[in-house]
Formats: C-alpha cells, structure tokens, sequence
C-alpha cells in the first residue's frame, strides 16, 4: 500500500470512528459534559481526538508533536491490532487490562481520564467494531 | 401470577470487634450451607442465580449475605463511623465472617469469597479452617497490592462512574451485556466504600510466606480464577495455589473477575467442579 494510500484508508477510518461516536447510545445517554482531548499514540500513527459533549469535535490521524491534550495512551501498532479485535485474547481486552498486564502505557493528567471514564470506556469498546488504522 | 422468588431476605444483629451490625442476607435452598461473599464495594445481588438455581438449592442451603456498609447491611450502628476513614482489616473481615455463621448457627459450611472476599477466604483458611467444611477462593492471590489509590472516591470525578468502569475491564468481553452492566450497576452503588474495602484487599491483605501455615488437611481449600481476570489472571493465582499443600487450582475460562455475576452459565460447571473435587476428598 503506497503512503497515499494509507492515508486514505486513515481518514476513512476517522470517519468511521467519529460516526460511531456519535451514534453509539451508551455514549450517547450520558454525551452532555463528555468533553476532553486525548492522544492515541498507535506507533504509526498519533491520534488526536477532541470530544465536545459527546460530539467528535475534531480528530487528527496525525496529530503534530506539540499538539495539546489532557491524557494520551501509546502502544505498539500490534497491541492496538490485539485490542481491536472481536473476540480480543485475555489482557487485550480493554485499556485497563492492556495497560496493567501488556504494553499500553497511560500518561497526561489522569483526574481528566477518570472525569470522563464512563464514556472513554464505552468508546474505546468500539475499537473492536471498526477496527484501527494500523 | 404474581412472580414470586424463591429467596427470602433478613436481617441479623451481630457484634464485631465491639461494633454492632445490623447484617442482611438472602437464602434459598436445603442441605449443607453454602456462604457466599460478594466482591468490594457490591452486594449479595452478585450471587442472584446461584440462589435461584434448583441443581444447587436442592441440595445445598445457600446464603449470600450483604458485607457491613454494602448493600443493605449497614454501617455500625454503635459508632459514629462518618468521623472515620473506613479501612477494612484483615482481622475484622475475619471476624465478621465467623461471627456472621455464628449468629445463624452455621455447622461446618463451605464459605466461597471472590476478589477480596476470596483473599479472605485464604485468611479463614489459614486461621480458623476447623470453623469450616470447605473453603473456595475465587480470584485470590497471596499479595495484591497498588489497588487503594484516591481515584475511587476523589471530589473531582464521579465515584461511582470510576467505581464501576474501571471494574469494566476484569469482565470477560464475550459474558453478555446485561449480566455486565449489572456487576457495574452494583459497583455504582458501592463507589463509598469501595476505597475502604480495597485497604484490606491491597494493603493489610499480605500472607506472603504464610501459605504453608494454611493446614488443607483440616479444610480443603479449592482456588479458581478467571482467564480474562487482569487483575489476579491465572499465573497469579496458580501460583498462590501451588504454595498450599493439598490445594486444587481451577482456571475458569472466558471468565473474569466477577464470574458467579458476569457469566453464570458458565461459573456453573465450575462450582459444579470444585464442590466435586470437596466431595471425592471427603470419600
């Protein structure tokens, strides 16, 4: 796949996940105040996200070094592949388990991360409907 | 029809280390008692089908009862306990435990805790296993430490959002949806005492080097754990296991934390088992 193509299939992907969003209803019964930006660092690529109220307001596939954000989770390409798949082996199975028992780290200001777990949790789950882009 | 349920729920007053408490429980069933221990910061409702479930209530009398502070059991009632920073104690759960079976005559029966009632479990096994016809611990592990931060019950966030979405993960992703909400929907009840609870499981609960003191000879001792657990996974309770002469080891697959909650079809054959491995011993 040629980089031009990649990068199409990323935004394509983006797409996908901000519908998902936005149409998921465990996320979105409690969307009101689910406001906060994170960094999905997925080795290939750094993943922004700024969540408005439940809404994707914005969502970068490259998101530029400096780009601010509260809280941020990085893994190789291959833990997020494990994490995203249907039925994911025991300890790929959610950014907890990942993060306590295999190679995802959670860094930035975790009081936002617990703030708005509820629904990061719901959203994270989606991971394994649309997949990631690496 | 009226759809009436088989268990019947009561209360009993029982005085612990000078605190007196008002315990309730649901029961069903006839036979040898089975007392089941629900996780921190839950209730008795974590074990709702075992208790309506007739291929054990026709043989065992099965009791789940509501830890002091969770669920409908309340916090001391000689004690003004809302100056306090609750922190549970390897010697008070203990005590609470025998004092419990004592209050309702209890001959023998086979306790079976989880998470840190299944910790307890190791202490009732190491203690008092002449008080005991078995004893199963359910996601045990001789040491869990790191799991009393402030964010169960931080003035920032929403305790019993943390509370019950971080417990999200220790559930197997393929046990149905509404049996999982339902093992949050109790952990959102709990959020308040979910830190208090956690002081005993992550920090007076260490029985590092005492697991040869735990004598299965007087008290078989069965541990099972979930494969999807991350908090106790298999290798850390097998390994807790094989430090006890005589104890049985049972990983549960596509099971997590909460297995008797999250999956029962499956925990099932599993119980099925351990009171299985109890029986041919006693033969």
């Amino acid at each position: 796949m040629t980089e031009a193509e990649t990068a199409v299939k990323a935004e394509a992907w983006a797409e996908k996940f901000r519908q998902a969003t936005e149409s998921d209803p465990v996320i979105q019964c409690y969307a009101k105040y689910y406001t906060c930006d994170f960094l999905l660092d997925m080795e290939d690529f750094r993943v922004g996200v700024q969540i408005r109220d439940g809404q994707m307001h914005k969502i970068e596939i490259n998101s530029a070094p400096l780009e601010p954000h509260h809280f941020s989770l990085h893994a190789p390409a291959e833990t997020w592949r494990k994490m995203s798949e249907k039925h994911p082996k025991p300890f790929f199975h959610g950014f907890w388990a990942a993060s306590v028992r295999e190679d995802l780290r959670i860094e930035g200001d975790i009081t936002v991360l617990m703030q708005n777990l509820r629904n990061f949790t719901a959203q994270f789950e989606l991971f394994r409907q649309i997949g990631v882009p690496v | 029809m009226a759809k009436i349920a088989p268990a019947i729920g009561r209360y009993v007053t029982i005085e612990v280390d000078d605190l007196e408490y008002r315990v309730f429980w649901l029961e069903n069933g006839e036979g040898p008692p089975l007392v089941c221990h629900h996780t921190a910061a839950t209730h008795n409702h974590q074990w709702r089908h075992l208790l309506e479930d007739e291929d054990f209530t026709s043989r065992h009398h099965i009791i789940a009862y509501d830890m002091a502070r969770h669920g409908k059991s309340d916090p001391p009632q000689n004690a003004e306990w809302w100056k306090e920073d609750y922190r549970l104690t390897a010697d008070h759960f203990v005590n609470f435990v025998i004092a419990f079976c004592d209050a309702l005559e209890l001959d023998q029966p086979t306790f079976i805790g989880s998470s840190f009632s299944g910790c307890v479990a190791l202490h009732l096994a190491r203690r008092c296993p002449e008080r005991f016809g078995a004893i199963f611990a359910l996601q045990a592990a001789e040491y869990a430490s790191g799991w009393w931060p402030d964010w169960w019950r931080h003035p920032h966030t929403n305790a019993a959002q943390v509370c019950s979405s971080g417990v999200w993960d220790m559930m197997a992703p393929m046990s149905p949806d509404n049996e999982r909400w339902l093992t949050m929907w109790y952990h959102m009840q709990g959020a308040e005492v979910l830190k208090g609870g956690l002081h005993f499981y992550s920090m007076d609960h260490d029985l590092r080097g005492r697991l040869n003191e735990i004598d299965t000879g007087k008290c078989p001792l069965v541990m099972m754990t979930g494969s999807y657990d991350f908090l106790t996974p298999p290798a850390v309770t097998k390994a807790t296991a094989d430090q006890v002469a005589g104890c049985d080891y049972v990983e549960m697959e596509q099971l997590g934390h909460f297995p008797m909650s999250e999956n029962y079809p499956l925990f099932k054959p599993y119980l099925n088992k351990a009171l299985e491995l109890i029986a041919n011993k006693r033969a």
